[in-house]
């Protein structure tokens, strides 16, 4: 029972980082090639998007752990205190 | 201190191929610009395609489970008889 969900989980992580990569390599790499009537630019949001949002994740995950690293570190000098 | 000079040495020849490639203009500029972005978020991807991956291919062995809890059985048992209690509830 346990390896099944196990299996799932991990599938569906590989399924959404391969979705992410080739939606992020199309984005920055071959979108600039195709002509700017195609049908396919409507399935891609503006390119400025591609840099400000990695930009914006990268942030909150710093941010993140910082937040989680400090506040382990009051509650361990709360408990030795 | 010898690993830390592995990742700098390999930061600094990464971004003077950079450099180099922003100076030497083969690549239209544009994408020069997003290139050390794209690898980054690449590189995310990559980690998490692997810890998928190893989640998915994780051997579990139901036989050998079996085997454990009935070794654990067996050294309650035998405590218990000594007199000692090592049941965790």
């Amino acid at each position: 029972m346990m390896d099944l969900a196990d299996k799932s989980v991990g599938f569906i992580l590989s399924a959404i980082s391969l979705s992410i990569f080739t939606y992020y390599t199309f984005w920055v790499i071959i979108l600039p090639f195709v002509d700017s009537d195609h049908f396919a630019h409507k399935y891609f949001l503006d390119r400025k998007l591609a840099i400000i949002i990695p930009v914006l994740a990268g942030v909150a995950l710093v941010s993140f752990l910082c937040i989680f690293i400090g506040l382990v570190m009051i509650k361990s000098k709360k408990k030795s205190s | 201190m010898k690993h830390i000079q592995k990742i700098v040495s390999l930061l600094v020849t990464i971004s003077a191929c950079w450099i180099g490639l922003l100076k030497a203009s083969i690549i239209p500029h544009s994408y020069t610009w997003l290139l050390p972005i794209y690898l980054i978020v690449s590189l995310g991807c990559y980690g998490l395609l692997m810890v998928g991956y190893g989640l998915m291919i994780f051997p579990t062995c139901p036989k050998e489970a079996e085997l454990l809890q009935k070794d654990i059985m067996e050294a309650k048992e035998f405590f218990k008889q000594r007199g000692v209690d090592v049941d965790s509830d």
